[in-house]
């Protein structure tokens, strides 16, 4: 009886170890998306004003920063995508492509900045990239919460929150940038926790929502939360790419 | 006794992947609101004829247009208005979730939301009940219903009081609707909330704000009584402006310089595309001196004056 | 056209509106809604009808269309055996009439010759002007039955009655939605039931040529809300039970009242700058509220409501 069990147990496990993370995607995040923006609107459809940094939980020591910007610098500096980094991109008006480069490896187009994002499932390379817009980031399907954060069960009560339908997503290694258009920092020390959420509509509309935690511990005195939301498109033919623009 | 001992190991690993999968995420806590989007719209307040964002139509334009915030002193039975339902996952004050449970069965029938604000309270039901009857009355909160998908509570509610989409005179029907959708990233609380408005909205308003786990806090009462302090020129006056007429419509275009036809609304200006429409500022500005430092460490909830209002 | 006769066909058009309203009445369902304390509200076709229950009997306010008073009678018995002692009625439209005669007939049936003469007779309350307009005889429409006249009608600021362990009043509302408006306040109930003042999702009909004038509506209104106090958060309280539609509060009735005066003001507004009617009416000053106010249920169009209330306006200026 215990070896039939024991090879039950075996092949079972084996079965679950050989699942991709595409296989084991919970929610289909792929498609063609537009961003729906209904909030933080004049900060976001249009270049806010110098010095314009209203919601944004900044130190003083950002201030200056703020004040300094100067959109003519950037561009002589080449560095007009320092508003499309992770840690912003996605609040940008645009639309994107969402589809598996391979079997462990999301990829996220954005036609604003023609920027990519690779969320990578497994384990991190040896060596690291160098810092850039993207930094690098790494993915897995959100796993429920433990007390001993190691998603072991705990106690002889039968648990919540066996299936998430969420992505989570931490990005790293991060160029310093801009939070917003008009010039509000983040350092090289910012790191990005991401939530992708799927939902469907009464109405038959695809949505997903991605909540955006930014922690910079030399400008923001506390993680920068913003919820971005997005509606599936039929198709990618408005997908219309855009150079990144300081303005 | 190590055969033995295995043999049980072996039976929880067994019990562990067998585990059904319940799909039910604990939102109870004391919730404090972010900010950290339209933080001026939602804490001081939005500015009149700000309908940017917002898929409205030619009726709620004017209704938008004709509005007098005098309206909400003068009309005493304002005063003491609450949000709606909608409007109060906005945030504009803390939140407690208390989780209802059947005494007998010890499941969840129902999630029952306070919030500080007008004390504010809402129950979601989770235990497959019908909604009212269309004869039924309607409340601030509505009748919300609840479903579970997975890690995310889907809510639908009904039977609303009319009410506002923003608090300068964007109207919402009482024959909106609107879908939630709850989900718990560890301490994080996201809501997506979806209005549909056959009344005033021309497409699905869809909006999403997060709370975060905040257990000090200490949410008291916030009693409300309301009083005649204005005398009306007349027994049966309501403020509010003529058609055509209201003076203040074009005042956040020159604050923000922003072109005045951004101000109206209307579902294109959803769409990235718009940004290709959008004209040039009447009066362009190039420094922020309104709200610019909103949220900032030394002015976290935005309470402190423009540094200059006009 | 004289005065008289201008009266004579208001009239016919009225009863051929309101009577184009009826429905298949085989197919309509009586529903019941328990409003507070010991008064319904049953909704079938035609105007609301509250009924107040308990241990003296029933009070209707309201009896629908006479093809309805069976059903009426059914849902009352399922609430109450006692005897109905008052038929109120709040205004003269046959949707809020219609059943008095047959309602009447069917008590005095049941009263039948072995009844002991200790019961008390149904009383038909109303204002006086609800009795005149009753009376008042229309070419080619049957006279209005003897047995539903509201015979016992008040003809002072307001009537009072106790009646189930609570008072009971009636107020007259002047030049309102008619000129025999009733607004009834169940006191101890705390519920307000309004007639055709109050009809949320639908303009008001401002019969003008029976008495109706805006002026007057407001005014209505303005006392409901005298009336009416709300709970928590200023909703439940005293609920409203309106002409038509659904169980309401203070805050209901006040977005009702705000449309008519913020309506009312935009006429008189052009009034004031000598527009015709006709222009008024292109101006199109409800169309913010049309599609609120002419829903599935309503009947009064956008251009009826804005004739009746320049007609009101410009009758008070002359």
């Amino acid at each position: 009886m215990k070896p039939l069990l024991l090879i039950f147990l075996i092949s079972g496990a084996a079965a679950v170890r050989a699942q991709s993370a595409r296989e084991a995607a919970p929610i289909d995040l792929t498609g063609n998306w537009v961003s729906i923006v209904t909030e933080d609107w004049r900060w976001r459809m249009t270049t806010p004003l110098k010095g314009d940094a209203a919601s944004i939980p900044y130190k003083p020591e950002a201030r200056k920063v703020i004040d300094a910007w100067d959109p003519a610098k950037d561009d002589a500096a080449g560095l007009q995508c320092k508003a499309y980094g992770a840690p912003a991109v996605m609040r940008i008006p645009g639309r994107l492509r969402i589809s598996w480069q391979d079997e462990s490896t999301l990829k996220i187009e954005l036609d604003q900045g023609r920027q990519t994002r690779l969320f990578h499932f497994g384990a991190k390379p040896f060596q690291m990239p160098a810092a850039s817009w993207q930094g690098y980031s790494a993915a897995r399907w959100e796993a429920p919460a433990s007390p001993q954060g190691n998603g072991l069960p705990v106690g002889i009560s039968p648990r919540f929150g066996a299936h998430s339908r969420s992505l989570e997503v931490s990005t790293t290694d991060l160029r310093e940038g801009y939070l917003r258009r008009n010039g509000v920092p983040y350092s090289d020390k910012a790191t990005v926790t991401e939530y992708y959420d799927l939902f469907q509509e009464p109405g038959g509309d695809t949505w997903f929502t991605v909540t955006t935690v930014v922690t910079d511990p030399v400008y923001l005195y506390t993680p920068f939360v913003t919820t971005t939301d997005f509606r599936k498109e039929p198709d990618g033919s408005i997908f219309s790419p855009a150079p990144c623009s300081t303005r | 006794m190590i055969r033995r001992g295995g043999f049980f190991a072996s039976l929880a690993a067994i019990a562990m992947s067998l585990t059904p999968a319940h799909a039910q995420v604990d939102f109870s806590g004391a919730w404090a609101p972010l900010f950290h989007e339209d933080l001026p719209e939602r804490i001081p307040g939005p500015e009149l004829g700000d309908y940017m964002g917002i898929p409205l139509n030619d009726a709620a334009r004017l209704r938008a247009d004709s509005y007098d915030a005098d309206r909400i002193s003068v009309v005493s039975e304002y005063q003491c208005r609450p949000h709606g339902g909608d409007y109060s996952m906005r945030g504009l004050s803390n939140m407690r979730i208390d989780a209802v449970i059947d005494p007998v069965t010890q499941q969840l029938v129902a999630w029952h939301t306070r919030m500080g604000f007008q004390e504010m309270e809402r129950t979601i039901w989770l235990d497959d009940r019908q909604h009212p009857g269309p004869l039924a009355p309607h409340t601030w909160q509505g009748f919300s219903t609840a479903r579970w998908d997975g890690n995310m509570m889907n809510v639908y509610t009904t039977h609303l009081k009319e009410n506002y989409m923003r608090r300068n005179g964007l109207p919402r029907s009482d024959r909106a609707t609107f879908t939630e959708h709850w989900i718990r990233h560890g301490n994080y609380l996201t809501v997506v909330t979806v209005i549909t408005d056959p009344v005033f909205l021309t497409e699905p308003l869809e909006r999403s704000q997060s709370w975060v786990l905040d257990p000090g806090q200490r949410m008291g009462r916030d009693i409300c009584e309301y009083n005649q302090e204005v005398p009306k020129p007349r027994p049966d006056y309501v403020p509010s402006h003529m058609p055509d007429t209201n003076p203040f419509l074009k005042e956040v275009a020159e604050w923000y310089g922003l072109a005045s036809g951004v101000l109206r609304g209307g579902a294109e200006t959803m769409y990235p595309e718009y940004r290709q429409k959008i004209g040039k500022p009447e009066q362009p500005k190039e420094k922020c001196d309104r709200y610019c430092n909103c949220g900032a460490a030394d002015n976290p909830t935005c309470l402190v004056a423009p540094r200059s209002s006009r | 056209m004289s005065i008289l006769l201008k009266t004579v066909w208001a009239g016919l058009a009225l009863v051929a509106c309101l009577t184009a309203q009826q429905p298949d009445f085989d197919k309509v369902d009586m529903q019941v809604q328990h409003v507070k304390g010991g008064v319904y509200m049953m909704t079938g076709a035609g105007g609301n009808t509250a009924v107040q229950v308990g241990n003296d009997g029933v009070l209707i306010v309201d009896t629908q269309f006479a093809p309805l008073a069976q059903k009426l009678m059914t849902e009352i018995r399922k609430l109450n055996r006692g005897p109905v002692l008052f038929i109120v009625n709040t205004h003269f439209h046959p949707d809020h009439v219609g059943g008095n005669a047959a309602l009447a007939q069917m008590i005095g049936a049941a009263r039948g010759p072995g009844r002991s003469d200790g019961d008390a007779p149904l009383k038909i309350v109303a204002n006086e002007n609800v009795l005149n307009r009753l009376t008042q005889k229309v070419p080619n429409q049957p006279p209005f039955p003897d047995a539903g006249l509201p015979v016992d009608e008040y003809f002072t600021p307001f009537k009072d009655l106790h009646m189930n362990g609570e008072a009971v009043f009636l107020y007259h509302e002047p030049k309102a939605h008619t000129d025999g408006d009733s607004v009834v306040l169940f006191r101890g109930s705390d519920v307000v039931v309004t007639g055709d003042i109050f009809t949320p999702g639908g303009y008001p009909f401002l019969d003008v040529e029976h008495g109706g004038t805006v002026q007057g509506e407001i005014a209505a209104l303005d006392h409901i809300l005298e009336l009416t106090v709300p709970a928590k958060t200023q909703e439940g309280g005293t609920y409203v039970i309106p002409g038509h539609g659904r169980i309401c509060d203070e805050a209901d009735v006040v977005e009702f009242r705000d449309m008519v005066v913020i309506i009312r003001d935009r006429i008189q507004d052009m009034v004031k700058r000598d527009m015709t009617l006709d222009q008024i009416k292109a101006a199109r000053p409800t169309r913010d509220y049309d599609t609120e106010y002419m829903g599935p249920g309503s009947f009064v169009k956008a251009d009826q409501f804005v004739e009746a209330i320049y007609k009101s306006l410009t009758q008070k200026s002359k």
